[in-house]
């Protein structure tokens, strides 16, 4: 499903944030990616996100060769991804209802359509009372809530995750996990960054970990 | 009920309705749709003036003989009467008196002159009931057994006055056409800026997987809004502006003036042409409005780079 080869990253002209990244990903698994901070884990997902070009190597993405694919067409391999970033990324002038069901919408789905889904889905994730509030009026482990609905409610074959942990406490964090293994039990291809050790003890999955100069270990 | 209502309420508009410079836009467009509306309001009464003065000099035509030795002018001039009243669609021809022509020549030559001893031409006022079917060919061709004798149809003045207006016009069609361009041009800077501000909202939309075509539309509707709303607005206040510009014309200047003021601008009225074309004005500069932006946004998404 993911296949990386040999693959480098320089944002400009700047210094080689990925050196000679290679691995690849089968659907249905779910894999942790570590590193020190500034490792290049934000860097690694944009290139999954297709929102990063490698500056060498190659890589390919649901059977295709990425290195030449045609704007429009990135953007439709898209809506197969979701993701969750680490600044969560929540429009401020939409609802969290509106936020998480903004990849419905941009899919031309209607409010009714989806009215239903999405409410069951925010309930799911402990923001039914919240729902109509603005991402402003939401603490930083709701938005990271709203952020992962958003990510998830189109059902996407893949789903990145940075840091989804990052700003919640230790039981809450422990609940998020369990619903991306529950998304990967349905299916989805998970990738999950993360610095905290005691979670990839806790859940036994194969694990990405770049080291302070870009190079990535599989272990 | 209230679930009703939650359930058909429209979405919010992804790109924000309330973003500053959509303000200062639909202000700029609604300035700019005023002028436009005046400057369209203007040529059309000019037009319609120049219409209504072409017609009213067209009424009448005017014989002028001039003094020829051996000819006799009371004669002449009764000849020349005949002629005009015998020829097809005029309604009478009257000749001036010797006073008349002193009263229309004192105030250049001064009082207690005597036109008796100058020998000043002579005119016939010809009155035409039928301005349009009136044979002034046979007219003139018959008056050349006068000797002396000439038809001055006023087509000089008629031509400079068809010339003027349609110079009026055409600078005022000119004037328009600038208008919109810099309408256009602002709406392109603005389209930038909005870009700009709500990079966050396009970055984001295109990383949940948005086309361009879906990002374009979104922006586009928000600005056919801005057009529109700005548009409809200018046009209201010219509309206001000539209603006023009328009345005050017709009330408040003492009789004299206005009557100058009605027979330079046929008092005002636009008529339902003219409002008709004001207010056409609203969808052509909201709609141009809209695919201005449209094209800049295009071309910004294009410029994403992968
Ligand atoms: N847009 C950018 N332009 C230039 N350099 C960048 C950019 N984004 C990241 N970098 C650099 O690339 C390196 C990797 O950054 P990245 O954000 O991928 O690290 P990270 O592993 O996600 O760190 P953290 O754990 O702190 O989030 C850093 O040295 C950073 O300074
Ligand atoms: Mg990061």
């Amino acid at each position: 499903m993911i296949e990386f080869e040999n693959v480098g990253l320089r944002y400009g002209d700047g210094p080689e944030v990925l050196k000679d990244v290679s691995f690849s990903i089968e659907p249905g698994s779910f894999h942790f990616l570590t590193g020190p901070s500034g490792s290049g884990k934000t860097s690694l997902l944009r290139l999954l996100l297709l929102s990063l070009k490698p500056s060498s190597g190659t890589m390919s993405m649901f059977g295709e060769d990425i290195t030449n694919l045609k704007r429009e067409r990135l953007l439709e391999l898209r809506r197969h991804i979701g993701i969750v970033f680490q600044e969560f990324r929540l429009l401020e002038h939409l609802s969290t209802f509106e936020n998480v069901a903004l990849p419905l919408r941009v899919l031309g789905q209607s409010e009714e359509n989806y009215k239903d889904n999405v409410t069951e889905l925010l309930e799911w994730v402990g923001l039914g009372d919240r729902m109509h509030a603005k991402p402003a009026l939401l603490s930083g482990g709701e938005k990271q809530r709203a952020a992962i609905a958003r990510a998830v409610i189109a059902r996407p074959e893949i789903l990145l995750a940075d840091e989804p942990t990052g700003n919640v406490d230790p039981a809450l964090s422990e609940r998020l996990l369990h619903l991306f293994a529950e998304l990967n039990r349905m299916g989805t291809t998970i990738i999950v960054a993360t610095h905290e050790l005691n979670m990839l003890k806790k859940f036994d999955y194969p694990c990405l970990q770049l080291t302070e100069n870009g190079e990535l270990n599989y272990g | 009920m209230v679930e009703l209502k939650q359930q058909h309420s429209k979405p919010t508009p992804i790109v924000p309705e309330k973003s500053v410079s959509g303000r200062t836009l639909m202000l700029l467009i609604a300035i700019m749709t005023f002028l436009c509306a005046v400057t369209l309001g203007g040529v059309i009464l000019i037009q319609k003036s120049a219409l209504a003065w072409s017609q009213d000099v067209g009424r009448e035509v005017t014989i002028q003989i001039s003094p020829v030795e051996g000819e006799l002018m009371d004669a002449n001039l009764r000849l020349a009467e005949t002629i005009a009243e015998a020829t097809k669609g005029v309604a009478n021809a009257r000749a001036l008196s010797i006073e008349e022509s002193e009263d229309l020549l004192k105030p250049w030559l001064g009082e207690g002159l005597d036109l008796t001893e100058l020998n000043i031409p002579r005119l016939i006022i010809v009155r035409l009931s039928d301005p349009a079917n009136a044979d002034l060919e046979t007219l003139e061709n018959e008056l050349k057994i006068i000797k002396g004798a000439s038809l001055d149809r006023h087509d000089v003045w008629r031509t400079q006055l068809n010339s003027m207006a349609g110079t009026i016009v055409f600078s005022g069609v000119l004037g328009l056409v600038l208008i919109i361009l810099a309408t256009l041009l602002a709406t392109v800077f603005a389209t930038r800026g909005a870009m700009a501000t709500n990079r966050e909202i396009v970055d984001v939309l295109h990383f949940i997987g948005a086309s361009n075509r879906f990002v374009a539309k979104e922006f586009q509707g928000r600005f056919l809004k801005i057009g529109f709303r700005g548009a409809l607005i200018g046009a209201i206040f010219a509309l206001i502006f000539f209603v006023l510009m009328g009345a005050l014309s017709s009330n408040i200047l003492p009789n004299s003036s206005s009557e100058q003021v009605s027979i330079l601008f046929g008092t005002f009225s636009l008529g339902i042409i003219g409002i008709f074309w004001i207010l056409m004005l609203v969808p052509i500069i909201a709609g141009l409005t809209a695919f201005t932006s449209r094209m800049t946004v295009r071309r910004f998404l294009s410029q994403i780079a992968w």
